[in-house]
């Protein structure tokens, strides 16, 4: 009876503990978003000590980043940064998306065990290289490709720092996450329905194409949302390619660009006033980006990634 | 055979945008002229294209040097003026493009960042060293300067000896190499800090309670703070407010009798251009020179890729190359080298 009771005692106890830890790392998150609400709404309702307010439809659809000098002008626009953010992400899940669905299909289905093993754990650990390296990689190398590329099709581009590159670094960057997701979807399509397929006749590639990938679909369409999620945030390998244009839409491969995380790192060490706090409010409009691409996406695979075999 | 067909009108394609590609490249190259390094095989750089500026951001000290040393001062706080597709980077992106991969860029770094594998540009004629700077022949600089308060007007006695000492080590051996080690040209020195602290015994006390504010232009905060943090162990661990707002302030904030005793006074104060004459007075009273002096110089190097036949430049084509409004403007390299052999 009283061991019972002990133990009905500690189970409580456990349950406590347990809802504490849920608790505290759920505060964190309402924590930052609340600063970085109330600090990226800052600029649109105070003054900015005599700035005067910025300017929310000028803010949201400008495409001058800043008209007017640094630290004594409230008129920023970031309307082409918005664009250029989702145009790159687009476009490097464009090249991203094929590239990872073939290697998950080859990793878990086609390669022979001990090949597909190796493969697996490579790819996990290229998922797990830290995006200053791939930055870097980009900064060294694929800048010296795009400039020379440029040179050859008989444009003008500046160092390499352009559209194609950040393209390119975040597809790099990208594809390991998107395998790896993929490929446990993929393999986790039932066997019977595979050794269906193929005893109705079906050869191994109509197999794989039309009920493997197709039984996978919610699974790939979770791993193209962790990579635009990816593309979208990443601020550090960006900036070091994309050349930090300050102005003008740039849809152009070889033309300069820059998203609102690159802009959101540019000079952040070193500034001060409403030019830090504005940076605070690019979160923000990148926090509901995000959000909203996610739930299109989400929309999206509701509709399209139901099943039928 | 229908694929076989198939392929081979791609490889025609294919071979069809080869060709056009060669075409370009050959007819561009026909205005080229060969670059003027020593080298036996003389790259080919092609003139007639575009410039492509690089330019640090805009909280960037070096940034201010060059567009104030060019005469465009308003670009150094603001984007907008300069000319489309610029391309904002950091002084190892400026120079890592220049070294190798953009043929037809120029950018500016700190004379203390210039290296090898870039072309260093000469400014009116003047090759940028550590030589030219101190002499005073090469022009695209900015003199770091300081003032102090005057005698008897600091909070302390002991913050005022230990304001005279700092600025005597400035321009010592073991001061200059601070200065050097954070990026400016420093002074020539002669003595070694041991030669001359006997003068200030201040530093041989326990100054750990003591407060000296430092402040003034914000590009020269990176020098102040080193230099500092070199000083205070070797005068008795005083304790080193920096609060740098800009060169204005460092009058303003010292000696302007409307500013010097509210709450951001200072002791110290640096400006990173020559004081104006208003500066050097309070009322009618002129400063005694001993209150005020210069530490060192910020030079910047305008630069180029080593194949670029550019050598020499000076205020107005840099200024036309930067300027999106210019009434003359410098686009491509063959109106630079025009510019350049007019001069």
């Amino acid at each position: 009876m009283k061991n019972n009771q002990a133990k009905k005692w500690i189970d409580q106890l456990v349950e406590k503990i347990l809802f504490l830890m849920a608790l505290l790392s759920a505060s964190f998150i309402v924590i930052v978003v609340l600063v970085i609400i109330e600090r990226g709404l800052s600029p649109f309702i105070s003054d900015n000590d005599g700035l005067g307010q910025v300017n929310l439809l000028r803010f949201l659809t400008g495409i001058v980043y800043l008209d007017g000098p640094t630290f004594l002008s409230n008129a920023y626009g970031i309307g082409y940064l918005i664009i250029s953010t989702l145009y790159i992400a687009l476009l490097s899940l464009l090249i991203a998306m094929p590239v990872s669905i073939f290697s998950a299909l080859f990793i878990a289905k086609i390669a022979p065990k001990f090949l597909g093993n190796t493969l697996r754990t490579i790819t996990e650990i290229l998922a797990a290289i830290p995006s200053i390296v791939y930055g870097l990689f980009g900064a060294g190398v694929i800048l010296d490709l795009v400039y020379n590329l440029s040179l050859l099709v008989g444009v003008q581009s500046s160092a390499g720092f352009s559209v194609l590159s950040t393209v390119i670094v975040l597809a790099i960057m990208i594809i390991p996450t998107m395998t790896v997701i993929a490929e446990v979807a993929i393999r986790a399509v039932q066997n019977e329905l595979i050794q269906g397929s193929l005893a109705l006749g079906a050869t191994p590639t109509q197999t794989n194409f039309k009920v493997v990938l197709a039984s996978a679909k919610s699974g790939i369409f979770t791993a193209a949302i962790l990579g635009v999620g990816r593309a979208l945030g990443e601020a550090t390998a960006v900036s070091l390619v994309a050349g930090s244009r300050r102005s003008g839409i740039s849809f152009a491969l070889f033309e300069t660009t820059a998203t609102l995380t690159s802009t959101m790192l540019q000079g952040m060490k070193e500034t001060v006033g409403l030019d830090y706090t504005i940076r605070f409010s690019i979160g923000l409009v990148l926090m509901v980006i995000i959000l909203l691409v996610n739930f299109i996406l989400n929309f999206v695979k509701s509709k399209v990634g139901r099943v039928h075999v | 055979m229908n694929m076989q067909l198939k392929k081979g009108t791609l490889f025609a394609s294919l071979a069809v945008i080869l060709a056009a590609c060669g075409t370009t490249v050959s007819s561009s190259s026909a205005s080229s002229i060969a670059s003027s390094t020593t080298t036996s095989v003389a790259p080919a750089f092609t003139t007639t294209n575009n410039i492509v500026l690089y330019t640090r951001d805009t909280t960037s000290g070096t940034r201010d040097g060059f567009m104030g040393g060019i005469g465009f001062s308003a670009a150094a706080k603001n984007d907008n003026l300069l000319t489309d597709g610029f391309l904002i980077a950091d002084n190892t992106a400026i120079l890592t493009a220049m070294s190798g991969s953009d043929k037809y860029g120029i950018g500016y770094v700190s004379l203390s960042s210039l290296n090898n594998n870039v072309k260093g540009l000469k400014f009116n004629n003047v090759v940028a060293s550590e030589d030219s700077v101190l002499d005073n022949s090469y022009g695209l600089k900015r003199p770091f300067n300081w003032m102090l308060r005057a005698d008897g007007d600091f909070p302390s006695e002991t913050v005022e000896d230990i304001a005279k000492a700092f600025v005597a080590f400035m321009v010592t051996i073991e001061g200059e190499d601070t200065i050097v080690g954070a990026g400016a040209v420093a002074l020539e020195a002669t003595q070694r800090w041991d030669d001359i602290k006997a003068n200030y015994p201040v530093c041989n006390q326990d100054n750990t309670a003591v407060t000296v504010r430092f402040g003034g232009s914000d590009s020269i905060e990176k020098v102040a703070k080193a230099v500092t943090a070199s000083f205070k162990p070797r005068c008795g661990n005083f304790v080193a407010e920096h609060e740098h707002t800009g060169s204005g302030d460092a009058y303003k904030r010292t000696n302007d009798p409307a500013n010097k005793d509210t709450a951001v006074g200072k002791d110290v104060g640096f400006a990173s251009r020559n004081f104006t004459d208003a500066e050097k007075k309070v009322g009618d009273v002129a400063l005694p020179s001993a209150q005020y002096g210069q530490l060192a110089w910020d030079a910047i190097v305008a630069i180029v890729h080593k194949d670029n036949p550019l050598l020499n430049v000076n205020a107005d084509i840099l200024k036309r190359m930067y300027e999106k409004d210019s009434t003359n403007p410098i686009r491509t390299w063959a109106e630079a080298l025009t510019a350049e052999a007019a001069l």
